[in-house]
């Protein structure tokens, strides 16, 4: 590989906060330590939140910080530019370069033309007469779909889009071998973003310039450009092609940011990563994600992850990456029916696998043997052959004392709660429970799990109610009670076997809402096992499709929703009750 | 355009109304002295007091003493001084060229030493010479003129005595030639010009300076400066261009700042401009005068802000196409 035209190397911008809450000058890490190549006619997207230093790196591009806060290493085509005094950047921004800023709203001065303002650097920088300028200025707009009539207007008299595209027109005049475009789609309506982003790949074509893309937005980044960096509090924690990284995202973060994106093909309730972003003058100690991620160990706490290859692409991760909480190979269980020696197969060879933080669904209709398989992940089934590994542990080697300790790893909620549960019991006793078997703490501790459990369940965690027996609640209640049973040990995973189907239409939105709620909350790893597509779509990331023992179709549940490959899963799209009504929206 | 004159008119309407009534409001009344048995200009006969106070109409009712006033002010007439016994009119003539002499040339040599300091100052935000500028202004904004007057009058008039302490020009001079005249004039007007200067100064410094300060934060600042366009160019085409639009509008604040400050500074240099004209009325009830002075004031406030609405929207494409809607 020949040298790349733009290098970036641990770079950091450090900002000096202001010293107004009295506290001393802290420094805010906008960019803290960030690498990356790029070479001529490449295109990279910055993708990340609000406040994660992206456009910190843009401006750093363009020596745009005050002095002394950027250190690292900028080369363009070799020359080092960080360190440059003010009058050595100059010649090189908009000429070698460019950048099209995010709010193009403000980006013009109000009291000049469009026109004279496109025309402005190409006189500084070319050197070029002033009708000269003109003239290419209106050639640049033409070239973005503006008309002459726009070059003469006053910067308030043009809509965003319009500003947007002048603002482009303006970042090319110069012909800069690296163009920045920040945020070139916020705050547009669909159809001129999807203009906008036709135009950057047309641009890019017909200049053949390096283009670094910075947004929030995924769906942008990958139909611009080839690779993608995501960056987290202000370091990159993954990077690779723009297929890999958005398709089958390998950081938590990432998994988390494209679970949080809009997307047109999901018809899933959208979810934010748990809890807050950092703050950057004060950011969490080794991985700065761990606070917020589902998989944290004590080192990621203690250390902080290098980005190091993985697979193709490059990962900044202790665990490697998202991690599988729940392996399933090629399992096998067999009922002998009645007696006679006649055998029914209800799983037949599945595999399959939860990862961190995920819902799966496991769709299929009755007797497609998914309660049985449901059975199978926890243990209280013995599979006739394959293996269930959980966090890496196989179920089937583990003794009597192990598979206890699991429990607290592992729990299952079961399709009717007025089977599985004692009616004498009180609400106390049913949710204690597992406490009591699991010999957890002092009994006050244990009575405090039981009111958390409670409350997380949206039921009151008071006398009255503690005392109530299990045949006074109503369905929804008890099936509440028993999803807080599950969660009263604080498991890693939740098997749900058909957890709403003995409720009524509004109360199976509810639940199966605060079952997500629950899940995105604890970071908790989630299979629901239900024979309602219409339903599970609306919280699953993936659904598989069971029948006749046999995972059939498997994927984002987006794409199986929309595109069903096997006409199985078309049967059961057709049969569900009015796929285009939400199905008893609350 | 034509809505924002008629608003001017009713302003005017207003302030002429204002005029009237004011110096009604105050104590005491122009007669006074006439019926001040202590006082030299007492009039003992009662009949003679009436017919003074009908020569100048003073006895019939307000509201026909506002009519006649608002006749006289649009036709021109502002009637006679009671204390002077000249005509209103030829008083003001011949006080107000001094007046806008004083304040044109001080408003003019403030703004533009203003406008150059405070972007420069700005320009250089958070230096010594910024925070130097910046505590000198706030100081001489604040000190009182005649203060500063008297200070400059000590030094230069009377320590150094390069300028002469007092008038508009040297009495009883004759001039061989116009720049000999201009020359006395000049020499008369530095002290008096120098001192109002000074104390419009900090004003206009601090707000070039902090409405600059806020225009190079904006977001078009940090686009020009990513253009690579030259600092000289950053300064003066584009942030000193924006940071004119404010600054215009409050010059016109200013103005009026101005004629009040030349009460005082007139006063204490002996300067024959309206500013002395209006302490010596008003010490004397002197209604006419009084009110002639004061419309002659409002109507040059009004004007001076009419004229920065129409700069403004020369400057300012955005107030434009308001301003044509």
């Amino acid at each position: 590989m020949t040298e790349p035209l733009l290098s970036v190397q641990d770079l950091h911008v450090h900002f000096l906060a202001e010293p107004a809450d009295g506290r001393g000058a802290g420094a805010v890490r906008a960019v803290d330590g960030v690498s990356f190549d790029l070479a001529a006619g490449q295109a990279l997207a910055i993708v990340g939140e609000t406040g994660s230093g992206k456009t910190s790196i843009g401006r750093a591009l363009l020596g745009l910080h005050p002095p002394g806060s950027t250190w690292g290493s900028i080369r363009l085509a070799g020359l080092e530019l960080v360190g440059s005094a003010e009058a050595e950047w100059r010649p090189l921004r908009w000429r070698r370069i460019a950048m099209a800023v995010q709010s193009a709203g403000t980006a013009f001065d109000p009291v000049y033309r469009i026109g004279e303002q496109i025309a402005e650097p190409m006189r500084e920088h070319l050197g070029l007469p002033a009708d000269e300028a003109a003239t290419r200025a209106g050639a640049l707009a033409r070239r973005v779909g503006l008309e002459a009539r726009h070059l003469r207007a006053y910067p308030h008299q043009l809509s965003g889009g319009e500003k947007q595209r002048a603002m482009l027109a303006m970042a090319l005049s110069c012909e800069p071998e690296v163009l920045i475009v920040d945020e070139p789609t916020s705050g547009q309506d669909v159809l001129s973003r999807a203009q906008l982003l036709d135009l950057l790949r047309q641009v890019r074509v017909e200049t053949g310039l390096c283009l670094i893309l910075i947004s929030h937005d995924l769906a942008a980044a990958a139909q611009v450009a080839e690779r993608v960096a995501v960056l987290y509090a202000g370091k990159l924690v993954e990077v690779g092609t723009a297929r890999e990284v958005l398709e089958q995202p390998r950081h938590p973060y990432t998994w988390g940011l494209l679970n949080a994106y809009p997307n047109m093909t999901t018809a899933r309730d959208l979810r934010g990563i748990r809890g807050h972003s950092p703050d950057p003058s004060d950011p969490p100690s080794g991985c700065r994600f761990h606070p917020r991620c589902t998989q944290a160990v004590d080192l990621c706490r203690q250390a902080k992850p290098p980005l190091v290859e993985i697979g193709g692409r490059l990962i900044a991760c202790h665990l490697g990456g998202l991690q599988t909480l729940l392996q399933a190979s090629d399992l096998r269980k067999a009922f002998s029916s009645n007696g006679k020696g006649e055998v029914v197969t209800a799983v037949r060879g599945v595999s399959l696998e939860v990862y961190e933080g995920e819902v799966v669904a496991l769709v299929g209709e009755t007797g497609s043997g998914k309660t049985t398989l449901g059975r199978l992940l926890v243990g209280l089934l013995d599979a006739d052959s394959g293996h269930v590994v959980f966090e890496g542990q196989d179920l089937a080697a583990l003794n009597g004392r192990e598979r206890k300790a699991l429990r607290r790893r592992i729990q299952f909620v079961a399709q009717d709660p007025f089977d599985a549960i004692s009616p004498r019991l009180t609400v106390a006793a049913i949710v204690r429970e597992p406490l009591d078997v699991q010999r957890f703490g002092s009994v006050p501790e244990r009575a405090k799990k039981v009111r958390d459990a409670l409350r997380a369940v949206g039921l009151p965690a008071e006398p009255p109610f503690l005392e109530r027996r299990a045949h006074e609640l109503s369905g929804g209640q008890l099936q509440r009670v028993a999803i807080a049973r599950a969660l009263v040990l604080d498991p890693k995973m939740i098997v749900a076997d058909e957890p709403v189907s003995m409720l009524d239409a509004s109360e199976q939105a509810k639940v199966i809402n605060l079952l997500k709620e629950v899940q995105s909350e604890r970071g908790m790893g989630l299979l629901l096992v239900s024979h309602d597509l219409a339903l599970v779509r609306k919280v699953a990331d993936r659904i598989l499709v069971m029948r006749q023992g046999q995972v059939v179709e498997g994927g984002p549940a987006s794409r199986v929703v929309t595109r069903p490959q096997h006409e199985y899963t078309h049967a059961l799209l057709q049969a569900a009750p009015a796929l285009g009504w939400e199905v008893g929206q609350v | 355009m034509r809505a924002r004159i008629t608003s001017y008119l009713v302003t005017l309407w207003v302030v002429l109304t204002l005029n009237f009534l004011l110096p009604r409001l105050l104590p005491g009344d122009p007669l006074a002295a006439l019926l001040d048995p202590q006082s030299s200009d007492y009039v003992f006969d009662a009949e003679v007091r009436a017919a003074l106070e009908a020569c100048y109409g003073l006895d019939r009712p307000l509201l026909v003493q506002y009519g006649a006033y608002l006749r006289g002010a649009v036709t021109g007439d502002l009637g006679q001084s009671i204390r002077l016994n000249e005509p209103v009119g030829e008083l003001l003539t011949g006080h107000l060229p001094w007046t806008l002499l004083l304040t044109g040339s001080a408003l003019g040599l403030a703004s533009l030493v203003g406008l150059l300091g405070g972007a420069e100052a700005a320009w250089r935000r958070g230096s010594a010479a910024d925070r130097l500028l910046t505590a000198v202004s706030v100081v001489t904004s604040n000190a009182p003129v005649y203060f500063l007057g008297m200070m400059l009058l000590i030094v230069f008039g009377a320590e150094l005595g390069w300028f002469p302490l007092a008038g508009g020009r040297t009495p009883f001079s004759h001039y061989d030639s116009i720049p000999a005249a201009t020359a006395d004039v000049v020499k008369h007007l530095v002290l008096p010009a120098l001192t109002l200067t000074l104390s419009l100064l900090g004003i206009q410094f601090l707000l070039v300076r902090n409405n600059m300060v806020a225009i190079l934060g904006e977001d078009f600042m940090l686009v020009a400066r990513a253009k690579g366009l030259k600092p000289a160019r950053l300064k003066w085409r584009h942030a000193l261009r924006n940071t004119l639009l404010p600054f215009v509008a409050h010059l016109a604040a200013q103005a009026g700042l101005a004629i009040t400050g030349a009460v005082f500074i007139e006063t204490l240099f002996q300067y024959p401009g309206m500013g002395r004209l209006i302490f010596e009325a008003v010490g004397a009830r002197d209604y006419p005068v009084i009110q002639g002075v004061f419309l002659l004031v409002a109507i040059v406030v009004l004007t001076a802000n009419l004229l920065a609405d129409w700069l403004n929207t020369r400057l300012d494409p955005r107030l434009a196409e308001e301003v044509s809607r």
